[in-house]
């Protein structure tokens, strides 16, 4: 090899290197990879997981298992039988879907789009510390995001109650917390409405009571 | 799923600045080597590298290979099924090259040339993927799908992208040094 392209190879790795340690002289200190964990308790019978549940869910009409746990700031929510219609939907932080999906959910929530009676949860699962967009604390916060959320543990506890083997996944819940379907992908506003008309109509048909807490009218 | 880095999160940062840089450098290198290629015609491109394409090409492969390996069994991301495919194209280079470039051998462009325009082909259909997520399916498999994104430097820059800045320059060299050898 000549000299100047000794030269060209010393000059790019030298380039190289200067900017990597200026990019972590300049980064944001490491964060505490615990922050993206909850410690939920799940209690009743777990749903079967569906490997493709837009083509029907067999476990529709099951009854879903209770869920207590707790957001990133420590408010506590349970999604259990208290007499609302629930949409549950899971999310992942570094899942490219869920990135695209969350902010129109916002808009949508925004725009008045969940009917009274019908509450919101988010879901926070399959959270890992070493993938992009971590913690999902401040991606939902960044998003705007302003339901409730509970974070599930790193055994992924609430995603195998409830049979969530993708993300984004979807489930609509009556007010005995009873399966009335699950969705998985991008749904897009036509996707939320169409779950909201679930929700609704298990209310109207007198399913579910109106009682409890009302955590997910913000 | 692996969950915990084997890096301390600053070492990361340097890590994929670093490579990310590299990647950019690459990319910038094989514009100018066209070019130049191009303005100072053929045989100033003969002149420039020499046989000294072929080690430079071996070593962006060498250096790709190992940038790979190094993230998936040091710092524990997992590749996913298309970064296989790019590590298919790359790693046998590392080696063919180094052959090529030790024995001066003219048909090693034959063998590593049709590797490196595969391998950047793989590479762009990866990074379109991580752009438009749908091209393969709606919904995320936690276990490792490919529109997900371990790295991201500058906004703009993954491990694909890194991938095609290599296999780019490589292509770029081989051509450069198969010029060479028909003078």
């Amino acid at each position: 090899m000549n000299k100047k392209l000794i030269w060209i190879i010393g000059g790019v790795l030298g380039l190289a290197l200067i900017v990597g340690l200026a990019a972590a002289i300049a980064s944001e200190e490491p964060i505490d990879e615990n922050v993206g964990f909850g410690d939920p308790t799940v209690e009743g019978q777990s749903l079967p997981m569906v490997e493709n549940p837009n083509a029907g869910d067999p476990a529709t009409g099951m009854t879903a298992p209770t869920v207590t746990g707790t957001d990133w700031n420590g408010n506590e929510y349970t999604i259990g039988p208290d007499g609302r219609a629930k949409i549950v939907v899971f999310l992942a932080h570094w899942c490219p879907h869920c990135q695209a999906e969350v902010p129109e959910i916002v808009q949508w929530m925004n725009a008045g789009g969940l009917p009274g009676g019908v509450d919101l949860y988010g879901v926070t699962i399959f959270t890992n510390p070493v993938r992009t967009n971590f913690p999902p604390s401040q991606w939902l916060e960044r998003e705007g995001w302003n339901a409730p959320v509970i974070m599930d543990d790193r055994e992924n506890s609430i995603a195998l109650g409830y049979g969530v083997i993708s993300t984004p996944t979807y489930i609509v819940l009556d007010g005995e917390n009873k399966n009335l379907g699950r969705l998985a992908g991008e749904i897009g506003i036509a996707g939320y409405n169409l779950l909201a008309s679930i929700a609704e109509a298990s209310l109207d048909s007198g399913d579910s009571g109106d009682s409890g807490d009302d955590a997910g009218d913000s | 799923m692996n969950t915990e880095l084997g890096v301390s999160w600053q070492f990361l940062q340097v890590y994929n600045t670093v490579l990310a840089s590299l990647a950019l450098l690459s990319l910038a290198g094989a514009a100018a080597l066209v070019v130049y290629r191009i303005v100072r015609g053929e045989e100033a491109a003969r002149n420039l590298l020499g046989d000294g394409a072929l080690w430079l090409a071996w070593l962006v492969a060498l250096v790709s290979t190992a940038g790979s390996l190094f993230y998936s069994e040091v710092i524990g991301f997992e590749p996913c099924r298309l970064c296989w495919f790019q590590r298919i194209f790359m790693y046998p280079m590392s080696v063919v090259l180094l052959v090529g470039a030790w024995r001066k051998e003219a048909a090693t462009r034959l063998h590593a040339l049709p590797l490196a325009l595969i391998g950047v082909c793989i590479s762009i259909y990866h990074y379109l993927v991580q752009i438009y997520p749908s091209i393969e399916g709606g919904s995320c498999d936690p276990n490792n799908p490919c529109s997900m994104r371990y790295v991201e430097v500058f906004g703009f820059v993954s491990i694909p992208f890194m991938a095609g800045a290599g296999f780019t320059l490589i292509a770029v060299l081989l051509w450069f040094y198969a010029k060479a050898k028909e003078e």
